[in-house]
Parts: C-alpha cells; structure tokens; sequence
C-alpha cells in the first residue's frame, strides 16, 4: 500500500525531463566530438602533457 | 620533454619556474596520512575480528574510530595525493607557475589542521553522525574557506596560463573543484546548539536524500574524478605518449560528470525514499558503466605497444592495475544498484568489499604510481628500489584480494542467512547473532588482508624515502614558452575550441551540468512535505530521549545498527513493520545507516526490558552469547550533561519540530524525571547502584526503548492512509 501510494507521488515530468535532457545533451557533445574536421585538433591537444616548457640552460 | 607540440599563434617568449616544494609537502603529508588511515582501518578490522580489540577505552571503540579511518583515507591520504598530483600537473599542462606561493602554503597547512581537527574530535564522539560528513560546524567552515583558497590558486593559474587549450585532466580538475563545493556546503547546512555539536537542517527522507546524494557524488567528485585527471596526465607522461583517444577523453568526461550525479538514491533502495526515485537511481547507475570503462579503456590503450613496462615501470605497473581495479570496481557498483542484486547485497559486507576494491584498487594503486613517477622527479634522483616495489605490489594486490573475496563470502553468507524461510514463513535463523557467529572468519581474513595492504604501504615508505635522501640538490629549474597575448587567440577556431579557452565559462557548464542532476535528486526532498503527511501518534522525542539520541550518535551505533525495515518478508518476520516516511520526520540527523553488523533497531524499542539493555552495554556477552560488540562500560561513569538540553529542543524546534514552550522551558525536569523512572526500574530489578540515574546509559536507554514505538502503536489503516498523497 505504502509504495502503491508513493508510486502515485505526482512529479512524472521530473524524470523525463531530465532523460531528455541527458540524451539531447548527449547526441549533440558526440555528435560534435567526433566531426571529421576537429582530427588535427585533438592530435595537438593529446600532446600537451608531454611538453612541460622549454627549459632555459643559461639560467640566472 | 620529447614531444615537439605544434602551437597555434603564439605571444611573446616568457620565462617561468614551477613551484615543486607545494608538491613535495603534499606528497610527504600523502605518505604520513596514508600509513595513518591503513593502521586505523586494520585496527578496526581486527575489532570486528574480535571485540577485545576495542580495547575498553571510549576513544579507541569502533563506532569512534570507524569515522576517522574513512576521514582518513578519503580527506587526508587521498586529499593530499589529489593536491600533489593536481599542483604539479596543473603547472605543467598550462606552463605557468601556481597563482600565489602563499595561497599554496594555506592550503597546505589549512588542510593538514583540518585533518588534525578531524583526529582529535572523532576520537572524543564529537561528529554530526552523518557517514563521511561527520565533522562538526566549526570544521566545516574550515574546509569550505580551504577550498575557496585551493579554487582561487587554481583558477588563478589558469589565468595567467602559457597553454591557450585547457587539457581534459584540468576539466577533471574543475568538475571536482565546483561539485565538491556544491556538495559540502548543502550536505553540512546546520543549526549549532554549541560550539560541538549541531543538528542537521534536513530530516528523516529529506536528510537521507541530501545525505547520499552528498556521500555518493563524494566518491564521485573527490576519489573518481580528480584521479581521472590524474590518470589522464600521469599515465601519458609515464610512457611518453599521448592518450588513446583525445575524442573518447571528451565523452568520458560529460557523460560521467552528468551521469554520476543522478546515480545517488541507489543507496536508498527499499527504503521509505519515493519509488520513482530509487528506479530513476537505479537506471543511471547502470548508465554509469558506459563512462568508467569509456575512461578505464581510454587509460589502458594508451599502453598499447609499450605493456613491456607494465612489468619493468613500477609507476606503470600500478597504474595499469588501478585502471584494471577501476573497471572492477565500476562494473560492480552498477551491478549492485540494481534493486534485486541491491536486495541481497544492501546492509552486508559485501559493500565495504565494494568500497574497498575502489579505495585501495583504484586509489592507492593510482597514488602509488603517480608517486612513483613524482618522488625521483621532485627529488631529483633515481627509483631507489624497483625490487622493493614490485613486492609492495604482491603485497597490496594479495591484501586486496584477501580482503575482496572475504567480503563477498560474508556479505553473500549474510543475505542469504538473514532471509532464510522454511515453508511456514518462519525464519531459519531467527536469532541474529548466529548470522554473526558465522561470518566472523572472514573478518579475521579481511583482518589479514588489511594487514598485507598496511605493510605494503610501509615497504613503499621505505622505498620512497631511500629514493628522496639520494637526491641532489639543484637550483630552480626555469623554463620558457609563449605568452598568451591578442596575437596568439585563434580567431577562427571552433565553437568549443574557442570554449575551451574560457575557463571561466566551462566551469559554469561543468556546475549547469552537475546541478541538473542534483536538481533531480533534491527537488524530492524540497517538497518532501507534500508527499509525507505526518501521523499524530508519532511524537517527538523527549529531552531524555533526545539526549540519549546524541550519546547514540556520539559512539557511532549508526555505524552498525540500521534504522529502517525494508518491505520484505524476512525483514518483516524479524523486525517489525516496514518503516515509514512519517516516521522520520522529526530526526535531525537521520540514523538509517548503511551496514547491519548488528541488528536492525527500528523496532527495537519495548522488545526488551530496560535491564536487558542495562547488562546489554555493560558487557553485550552478558545477554548475547558470540556478540562482537565492544563495551561501553563509560556510559555507566559519565554523568548526563543537562547543560545544553533546552537549547537543544530550542534549535529542534527551529528546524520544525513542535516542541511547546513549556517542554523547552522544562526539558531539565522533564529529563530528570524520565531518567528517575527508569533508574528505579533498574535499581529494583537488580544489583544497580542509586546514581545510575545520573549515567549517559540511563538516557541511552530511554532512547532506544523509544525506537518504533510510536509507529508500531498506530493501525494499519491509518499507517496506509499517512502514506498516501495528497
């Protein structure tokens, strides 16, 4: 009886909503990821940790 | 470094240093805090294992001791090792010194006075009773001024970065630096009644809603995301290549920062929680599974074609297998979010088992690598031993696995005992304890396994020490690169790309990110009201009861009893009714627990007499012969404290509890008289001395006989009917 009652706990467009907004949200950041144009871009960006600056020899 | 990285635009050329010696602090602090949390969690292993452990003393019991190992491991140990690993990444993926030197000493003494608070008021009871929260009010401000010094240096950073593309581990960064915020500041909302001790705002359904969205996303945003970030700069940098997939990094880390946040009611499954709620839970845990592994394959293809030094690196070696923990762990936590697996493994051992395939798998593996990988850098000198590290790997991996599979036998053997029915709907094993009796080698196995965890550390010290008192001394390294100036902006960039820059900007889509989900999950417990209509035979407590509530959160019994039956026959047949939401309404905290060491108490009040519970806390083998629980033997010593009991009715009635004026105005009395019933009861029925009417026990008592009582008294129909919607 108690989780018939909760069961009818009135807010059904909370849930829906978000789902929609996760899966709008979703289709769209993969969608752009994974345009063909953005290759270059990411080759450059997946080498930033492997460069920790120049280092400077003649140092003060 | 070896990588020539192709820039766009650039400004002018600038000279810079990093600032190591923050680095180095966190780190040594890591390995100070890290031993500290080990030798607490296998102490209080061994206490499981058998109760002599406990030791007699208030401050070395379980349910004190218990709050501090995980303090420990999850804010000091793994704390420090997220700031040592973020301040030297951070630095060197944007080529910039940290914002201000001295904001970094804040932070890192800051930190390090908080963790000491923590030592000194766990141990001494003084906790909010809230599982990983317990730090009382003055604390907490403490922790949120330290964040806002730990955020403003990051930020700060980033603005005066060489490096115009912001890395995915720094996005890691910012997820966690926002959401943890967000996460302590409505998780610790209190009234303090003293300097010590406060009441939480939130209640009942309410304060277990905010309570697990807070503990679940902790481990979310504080022991997943931050090492994410570091696994995305470490694991590169270690075998000096980039990341398998930049493009897979991206999804990897909005899925998981929108996802996770959603997943929390999992911890509430057939409780009083709406049913929505828990199903809504449910599905994006299980949807949570598509991003770990989208990160854990994303870390281990990026050892493609350099595995060989999985086995020679030791900084490798133990990355790879806290990525390969990762993905055990969080296939797993999805599997038991599932509400029938959630029914047999919920309340059991099974879940610490869980935790600890996380904490030690995923954390102390990662930590252990990064530290590899930073000590013989920072110290300027060579790995002292690659043996010693190889057999602080055996020792950790067979401590982990003693401790896993001990875990899944007991906590299986539990579920399985505790809901055996014979054909007539009768308990096979009606008496608790039996369920305990049965399970108890496996806590001196999980003891063992801990043991082997602890020594590993203690190798790794030895190693890392030996490796830092080799180095040698240099001067500051300086280093060059571009200024970000007008020229180096990409005017033509993309959308994102052009996002990426705004650090600012991603922040705030990082938050609309993760409030979205938290605005699922804490809408519910906002209009609680309309779903919960109270009950009038459901009373509040009185000032005795109140106060005996606070010795129970005091010693930590939240820690091994549950306060809520489920709807299931076997719980039914051994406690009581299903617990109701209406019946919570007035606790401030909530005491649901999350563990079954002992039994279930939401019905426990007038099962037994106030003798049974008298010789129950004096010795707990006096009435239940094999019981592990330690005794509390203080409680018969320490006088109630009636100093602050109005204030504390005062505040409950700020919070929404109706209590009268005249029940605040003589909640002294009104106390001293409940306490006088009893201790005559007790004085007459056996050998008690006179003054027990002034002992914490006596309150403790009239608490726990209060448990229930109130609900079991109201008729099924009007329990049904209070449970029903407006």
């Amino acid at each position: 009886m108690k989780q018939q009652a909760l069961s009818n706990f009135d807010m059904p467009w909370l849930p829906i909503s978000a789902l929609i907004i996760f899966v709008v949200c979703f289709c769209f950041y993969t969608w752009w990821t994974y345009k063909k144009d953005r290759i270059d871009q990411y080759i450059l960006m997946s080498k930033i940790p492997l460069e920790d600056g120049e280092e400077r020899k003649d140092k003060v | 470094m070896s990588s020539q990285v192709e820039s766009p635009p650039v400004g002018k050329r600038e000279s810079f240093s990093y600032d190591d010696n923050i680095v180095k602090l966190f780190v040594i602090a890591t390995l100070i805090w890290g031993v500290v949390a080990l030798l607490l969690g296998v102490t209080i292993a061994f206490q499981l294992a058998d109760w002599r452990v406990n030791l007699g003393l208030p401050w070395t019991t379980f349910g004190r001791l218990r709050p501090l190992h995980t303090n420990a491991a999850i804010f000091a140990f793994c704390g420090n090792a997220i700031f040592a690993g973020i301040y030297y990444s951070h630095q060197r993926l944007l080529k910039a010194r940290l914002f201000n030197d001295v904001l970094s000493q804040i932070h890192f003494w800051g930190w390090q006075l908080i963790i000491v608070s923590a030592a000194i008021t766990l141990p001494f009871g003084i906790t909010t009773g809230k599982e990983y929260a317990e730090l009382e009010w003055p604390i907490d401000i403490a922790i949120t001024l330290i964040w806002v010094v730990f955020a403003v240096n990051f930020f700060g950073t980033i603005v005066r970065r060489r490096e115009r593309h912001i890395y995915v581990a720094i996005w890691f960064y910012i997820a966690t630096i926002i959401t943890v915020a967000v996460l302590h500041i409505v998780n610790s909302l209190e009234i303090p009644v003293s300097f010590l001790k406060s009441y939480s705002l939130y209640a009942g359904v309410q304060d277990a809603l905010v309570q697990w969205w807070y503990g679940h996303n902790a481990v979310a945003f504080f022991l997943t995301t931050p090492f994410l970030g570091l696994m995305y700069y470490f694991i590169p940098k270690a075998v000096n290549r980039p990341v398998y997939s930049y493009r897979l990094s991206i999804i990897h880390f909005w899925s998981l920062v929108f996802i996770y946040i959603w997943a929390g009611p999992h911890h509430l499954l057939y409780s009083t929680l709406p049913e929505w709620a828990q199903t809504l839970g449910m599905v994006f845990s299980v949807m949570l599974w598509m991003p770990s592994w989208g990160g854990m394959i994303n870390g281990l293809m990026t050892l493609r074609g350099v595995w060989d030094k999985v086995r020679t690196e030791p900084s490798v070696r133990f990355m790879a297998t806290a990525l390969t923990f990762y993905g055990m762990a969080t296939f797993e936590g999805p599997l038991l979010s599932i509400k029938s697996v959630n029914a047999i493994a919920h309340f059991t051992d099974w879940i610490p088992g869980h935790v600890h395939a996380g904490t030690i798998g995923w954390n102390y593996m990662l930590i252990s690598g990064v530290l590899f990988y930073l000590v013989p850098k920072l110290w300027n000198s060579e790995l002292y031993s690659k043996k010693l590290a190889h057999t602080q790997f055996w020792f950790a991996t067979i401590g982990l696995i003693l401790y896993i599979v001990s875990m899944w036998v007991a906590g299986i053997t539990q579920s399985l005992m505790w809901s055996a029915m014979d054909d007539a709907g009768n308990l096979i094993y009606p008496n608790f304890i039996e369920t305990v009796i049965k399970i108890v080698p496996m806590y001196w196995v999980r003891a063992i396994g801990g043991t082997f965890v602890l020594i590993s550390f203690v190798i790794m010290i030895i190693n890392l020490y030996k490796t830092a008192k080799a180095g040698k001394k240099t001067a500051e390294k300086i280093y060059e690169a571009n200024a970000l100036d007008d020229s180096s902006i990409e005017h033509n960039a993309s959308a994102h790309r052009k996002l990426e820059g705004w650090p600012m900007i991603f922040a705030v889509l990082s938050l609309i990110a993760i409030l979205v989900g938290s605005g699922i999950e804490i809408i519910p417990s906002l209009v609680a009201d309309k779903y919960i209509l109270k009950i009038e035979a459901i009373k509040p407590y009185t000032s005795l009861e109140l106060y005996g509530r606070d010795v129970y959160i005091k010693e930590g019994c939240y820690l091994c009893h549950s306060q809520t039956v489920r709807p299931m026959s076997h719980e039914v047949v051994r406690y009581g009714k299903p617990s109701n939401a209406a019946e919570f309404v007035y606790d401030h905290p909530f005491q649901w627990g999350s563990k079954r060491t002992g039994p279930d108490l939401a019905r426990v009040g007038g099962k037994y007499p106030n003798m049974w519970h008298y010789r129950h806390f004096l010795d707990p083998r006096q009435v239940t012969q094999g019981s592990i629980m330690p005794r509390y033997t203080w409680l018969f010593e320490n006088k109630i404290d009636y100093s602050d009991l109005s204030k504390k009715l005062q505040v409950m009635k700020q919070l929404g509890v109706p209590y009268s004026d005249e029940e605040i105005l003589n909640a002294v009395e009104n106390a001293k008289g409940q306490a006088q019933g009893i201790a005559d009861e007790l004085v007459e029925n056996g050998k008690v001395p006179e003054k027990i009417v002034q002992m914490d026990v006596v309150a403790l008592i009239a608490y726990i006989q209060r448990l229930g009582v109130d609900y079991s008294a109201v008729e099924e129909e009007e329990s049904d009917e209070a449970a029903s919607v407006k």
